[in-house]
């Protein structure tokens, strides 16, 4: 019994203690805070509500559709000022962000998609993105040559890349693509895409000039590969898309493969969504802010000639 | 008092819980939160006491959660090819019933002990699963009748909470009421008596297997419906919590042994404090802190008075 009251008394107290009382409630989603775009994003947010003295609550759907979809009714229910979804899943959680709506309750999105529930999603164009890295690649190739591609079509953005890589490779016909392996899972997607590549970088060894990544994580594993095989930097351009410190690192290193990458701002979307949402409480008309469903932000092409110092960004 | 404490002390720091969060929690005890707990906590439910039904009967299920996920994708698959949702749904019913004859069998003739057939019938359930979706998520799309199962509302109450009912009402009247129910547990707790008294173990614990796959389906079938989605990893995520509402589960109303009421107040405790924390704007790892700190708490008290953890721990 003793152990009871004290396990009661304990949970009270940590209960009680964790009530701080702020102005504007924000809750903030992330669907996977294992994933460091994810991570970056939303504590970027929340370190820019904080500074707005806004109370957060940050959660982690850790991957997890339903738990996704729960944590913004936990939030609904809470009564938020204001949600912040970071690489949300607005179509899974359609009834959920709908109940949001219907208690005036604003969300802003963070490269999540567009729902009839939401004011709008803070993103980059990754048409751009994808344009930008593929014709970077061809040129490091001089337009003539062999790849490998290490693809995604799980995740809205690197589809799209995928799709504007295959573009402008039909628009240039000197360089083929010899093989490609299209990761399909989400937890252990580390292992799926080093199988894929291993096996294809095994296969085509000694005939191709370049991999293209639809992400850096997936580059990361093939510079991994490659570094392990016995290649050298210049020997094999491979590139990837999000940024980073990691990617900045593998860039400066001198035993490193991975040669450029496009730097997507996290930290500075995750920022301007707050202010968003800011504006929004403070009545400004989501028209606006944006007149479609996105606010678009730019991302900056990063290579050997314009990579940050150590703990620095690109912009 | 002793007693009682044996029987009911998680039954009680889950009532203190609760308390706590009523009086600390905004929201926490309004009508509508404690719905919208109860529709969280309901697929959990469903799987925890399919789960629950193959401990009753000796047998540990590992592949539910993979399983879920197959009968999801399945319908999902389905349902996007065109198919009418009755014979989509009885499809992922038919993939989950699969499974659970595969464990049964695996288990029963080829004598291969429970905890490596699930986990591997739940490895070759997840392949499939990725097979079938290619990684990539069903979104939308689903016909109104369909996601109705998930959403719908019955004279104010939610269709989730009444599928969940009947379950209970089915799995309580079959282990208590019935004779099959009364072999499940005899084959669970003393097979060779079981045998000497004339029932059939093998079939009675490839019973339990197939009934923690059927609730398995119907999980997977209430999570495609309530979130109007399906991906090949829609239900994986909530094996540890079935395990964790079980274990919390079997130190209450029947310490030490498998019984569908302390599972439903596994389920209660682990669903009210994922949104009792979130109402308090605790961060998503101080709640998974809390949740182990309370697993531990509770368990470490019936184990305390029964002077033996639940799982057969250390006398």
């Amino acid at each position: 019994m003793r152990t009871l009251l004290a396990l009661a008394a304990v949970t009270s107290l940590l209960l009680v203690a964790g009530r701080p009382a702020f102005a504007v409630k924000l809750g903030i989603v992330a669907f996977q805070m294992s994933a460091e775009t994810h991570a970056r994003t939303a504590n970027a947010a929340k370190a820019a509500a904080e500074d707005k003295g806004w109370e957060v609550t940050l959660l982690n759907s850790a991957g997890s559709v339903p738990d996704h979809a729960a944590q913004i009714e936990n939030l609904v229910q809470k009564g938020v000022d204001a949600i912040l979804l970071a690489m949300g899943k607005p179509l899974q959680a359609e009834a959920q962000l709908e109940a949001a709506k219907a208690k005036k309750i604003p969300v802003v999105t963070v490269m999540s998609g567009t729902s009839p529930h939401t004011l709008f999603d803070v993103t980059v164009n990754e048409f751009e993105v994808g344009a930008k890295i593929g014709v970077y690649l061809l040129g490091l190739l001089n337009y003539q040559g062999n790849i490998l591609m290490s693809r995604y079509e799980g995740h809205g953005g690197t589809k799209i890349r995928g799709r504007v890589m295959d573009i402008v490779l039909e628009e240039n016909t000197g360089v083929k693509v010899l093989g490609s392996h299209s990761m399909a899972r989400t937890q252990s997607w580390r292992e799926d895409v080093k199988a894929g590549m291993e096996a294809l970088i095994l296969r085509h060894a000694g005939q191709f000039q370049a991999i293209w990544a639809s992400f850096d994580g997936q580059a990361f594993v093939i510079d991994d590969i490659l570094q392990a095989q016995g290649y050298k930097k210049g020997q094999v351009f491979l590139t990837g898309v999000d940024g980073g410190q990691e990617a900045f690192r593998r860039i400066r290193d001198p035993n490193s493969l991975f040669t450029a990458t496009v730097a997507i701002p996290f930290e500075l979307m995750g920022e301007a969504a707050v202010d968003a949402l800011d504006d929004i409480l403070a009545g400004t008309p989501k028209s606006d802010i944006t007149p479609g469903p996105y606010l678009f932000m730019d991302a900056v092409l990063v290579d050997a000639n314009n990579v940050p110092a150590e703990g620095e960004w690109p912009w | 008092m002793r007693g009682l404490l044996q029987r009911f002390g998680t039954v009680l720091a889950a009532a203190v819980l609760i308390a706590v969060f009523a009086a600390t929690a905004p929201n926490f005890a309004a009508t509508a939160n404690l719905i919208a707990i109860l529709k969280q906590a309901s697929h959990l439910a469903i799987l925890a006491i399919g789960f629950t039904l193959a401990l009753v009967a000796g047998e540990l299920d590992l592949s539910v959660g993979q399983v879920a996920t197959l009968a999801s994708v399945v319908c999902a698959a389905l349902v996007f090819a065109g198919q009418p949702w009755p014979v989509a749904a009885l499809a992922g019913m038919a993939a989950a019933l699969a499974c659970g004859l595969a464990n049964g069998l695996c288990v029963t003739r080829f004598r291969i002990p429970s905890l490596i057939a699930t986990l591997a019938v739940g490895a070759i359930a997840t392949g499939i699963a990725f097979l079938v979706t290619g990684g990539v998520a069903y979104v939308g799309r689903f016909p109104p009748g369909f996601v109705a199962l998930g959403r719908g509302v019955v004279l104010g109450v939610p269709v989730l909470l009444l599928w969940l009912a009947l379950l209970v009402a089915a799995a309580a009247f079959l282990l208590k009421r019935t004779r099959t129910g009364a072999a499940l547990l005899a084959a669970g707790e003393a097979p060779e008596a079981a045998r000497l008294a004339g029932i059939d173990v093998p079939a009675t614990k490839l019973l339990g297997l197939l009934l923690a796959s059927a609730c398995a389906g119907l999980c997977g079938l209430s999570l495609t419906a309530a979130l109007a989605s399906s991906s090949p990893t829609i239900a994986n995520e909530l094996l540890m919590r079935t395990i964790a509402a079980v274990l919390l589960g079997m130190t209450t109303i029947e310490p030490g042994r498998p019984n569908l009421a302390g599972t439903l107040v596994g389920v209660l405790v682990i669903a009210s404090l994922a949104n009792g924390l979130t109402l308090l704007g605790f961060p998503y790892y101080l709640q998974d802190i809390a949740l182990g700190l309370i697993m531990l708490a509770s368990v470490g008290l019936s184990a305390s008075v029964l002077k033996e953890a639940a799982f057969g721990g250390a006398r």
